[in-house]
């Protein structure tokens, strides 16, 4: 590695969790180069690949060398939706820029010999939610039992197994996760044109787990709602505090985001009254902001100190 | 019984199907998402059902499945209320990938997360993972620049495909380049794979790969023969 490699912060300027990892990486003097996705007109992208990787990224008069960057923290919103790029148009030659950018880059990050947190090709595993729960029950973890059915018949036999269910989407699409009341169960027909999921409810505390190398942080959140995300009534009032996992449960953690290939990763956990440890789901670019500051968590200075150390 | 997931306006897969008749194919498009019966049970694969053709089946029946289709996408939904394709696409490839990925029989390819035919590599994904295994390539150029017409490098107005099956390989080249182009698919985790070079010679420079290409009568044959291989015992 160049001894004037630079760490690449790539996403939205209004972004909290990169603006953090950005302060953090600014308090230990790191070198960084910021490329603000917002700037996206602006942005010429020079790639060259055969056995190594190398190219430019401008944007005006600054420049970044591909080859200098050591490392890299991504998280970049779809283009597509920047109000610069929505106000022109699909297939305007605004839109084709933007998505030509961001495809560009993605490629880089898929095979840059930097260190990337965390690859386009990792981040793709939680699009399929069944998909990423069969991971996580191979790592370790137990998910609750799920179903995804066209079938109204099915549904109603793992009502009847399971006596209380959640439905929530297949994809990433972020939904709301919703438990199924008993007078819905004669009116699923809907679900016979798309298959949906079904999870058995699980009762107990939610937790987040933020996984940064082998750094472990945890969050207890406490909050009646079914989705804690989509709590907005005074009753479902949501309260953030730290906790200390059990070290197994740690142990378990780190291995999933390790086995999951994440460096870091956002994990929902539920305990049961009998202890007994849910894995929902592993978020590969985690948002982990909103948790830290409750829980007086320094996930951003962790971050930072990770990146930093791949500097060379 | 052999599933053939395709596009429901791809008329080679249904000849395909004919062909493979005997072993009784049957195509299944996203139109097949849109039925009751689907049971994807994570817990227990064996009590999970497919539907085909309006058929529930049960996954004993089906011995393999031949993907020829990347995805699942909105212009395809025609069952499906113009406002909810977008998502019903999304939620069916969700489904899809999960569901393939869970079997036990031989789906070729094995989906990814982003794509039913494999990895759905970029051209310089391609290329960086075909000079680490020694095959001569040439660079990958990308050049983006807003107002003006990016800069594509010319590719050879003719190239020699190479077309791998597994562990073999269908081409007229020489034998270093049949060995490098299945070690270039295994690298990519895939069991059908196109590989166009600039020539047949081993120093031939690599092109482009594709994940859905052409099938001859021979290569039918042997994506068939590798479908009907034993039952494999990772889900």
């Amino acid at each position: 590695m160049n001894s004037d490699s630079v760490i690449l912060l790539w996403g939205h300027a209004s972004d909290s969790s990169l603006l953090a990892v950005h302060e953090s990486l600014r308090k230990l003097d790191a070198p960084i180069a910021f490329y603000d996705q917002r700037r996206v007109l602006e942005t010429e992208f020079q790639m060259a690949v055969e056995t190594g990787v190398s190219g430019k990224l401008r944007v005006e008069d600054e420049e970044i060398d591909l080859e200098r960057i050591a490392a890299a923290y991504i998280r970049p919103f779809d283009s597509r939706w920047l109000p610069q790029i929505e106000r022109a148009g699909p297939n305007t030659p605004e839109w084709i820029h933007a998505v030509k950018i961001e495809d560009a880059l993605i490629s880089w990050a898929e095979i840059a010999p930097a260190f990337i947190i965390n690859r386009p090709r990792i981040i793709a595993s939680n699009s399929s939610k069944p998909y990423q729960a069969a991971r996580i029950r191979e790592l370790g973890f137990a998910i609750p039992e799920t179903l995804v059915t066209t079938d109204q018949l099915a549904v109603k036999e793992f009502w009847g197994k399971h006596g209380s269910l959640i439905y929530k989407s297949v994809s990433a699409t972020r939904s709301v996760v919703s438990r199924l009341k008993q007078e819905q169960l004669n009116d699923l027909q809907n679900i016979s044109w798309c298959p949906t999921q079904f999870q058995e409810y699980i009762a107990g505390n939610d937790y987040r787990v933020h996984v940064v190398g082998e750094e472990v942080f945890a969050c207890e959140i406490v909050c009646e709602a079914d989705d804690y995300r989509f709590a907005f009534s005074e009753k479902d009032k949501v309260e953030l505090r730290a906790f200390d996992l059990p070290d197994d449960v740690s142990q378990r953690c780190r291995s999933l985001a390790a086995g999951l290939g994440m460096a870091v990763a956002g994990i929902d956990l539920r305990c049961t009254p009998e202890g007994k440890w849910y894995c929902f789901e592993v978020n590969p670019v985690a948002g982990f902001a909103y948790y830290q500051e409750s829980c007086n968590h320094h996930i951003d200075d962790a971050i930072a100190k990770l990146l930093v150390s791949h500097l060379g | 019984m052999i599933l053939i997931f395709a596009s429901r306006h791809d008329a080679s897969s249904v000849s395909l199907a004919a062909r493979w008749a005997d072993h009784n194919a049957n195509i299944f498009t996203c139109d097949d998402l849109s039925v009751a019966g689907w049971r994807h049970d994570l817990q227990l694969p064996a009590a999970s059902l497919a539907v085909v053709g309006g058929r529930v089946v049960s996954l004993h029946e089906i011995k393999g499945i031949f993907v020829r289709w990347p995805g699942v996408f909105p212009q395809e939904l025609t069952q499906i209320t113009p406002a909810d394709r977008d998502y019903v696409a999304k939620e069916m490839m969700a489904f899809l990938v999960s569901w393939l990925s869970s079997l036990t029989c031989p789906v070729i390819n094995q989906p990814t997360p982003v794509s039913l035919l494999g990895p759905a590599w970029r051209l310089e994904q391609w290329t960086y993972a075909a000079a680490r295994i020694g095959i001569q390539v040439r660079k990958a150029v990308r050049h983006v620049v807003f107002g003006s017409e990016n800069i594509e490098p010319s590719l050879p107005s003719t190239t020699t495909d190479v077309t791998v099956v597994g562990d073999r390989c269908f081409g007229d080249v020489e034998q270093k380049l049949r060995e490098l182009s299945v070690k270039l698919a295994k690298e990519a985790g895939v069991s059908l794979l196109r590989i166009s070079f600039s020539g047949p010679d081993s120093n031939s420079f690599f092109v482009g790969a594709d994940l859905m290409p052409k099938l001859s009568v021979e290569i039918e044959d042997a994506v068939l023969e590798l479908l009907l291989k034993q039952e494999v015992t990772t889900a």
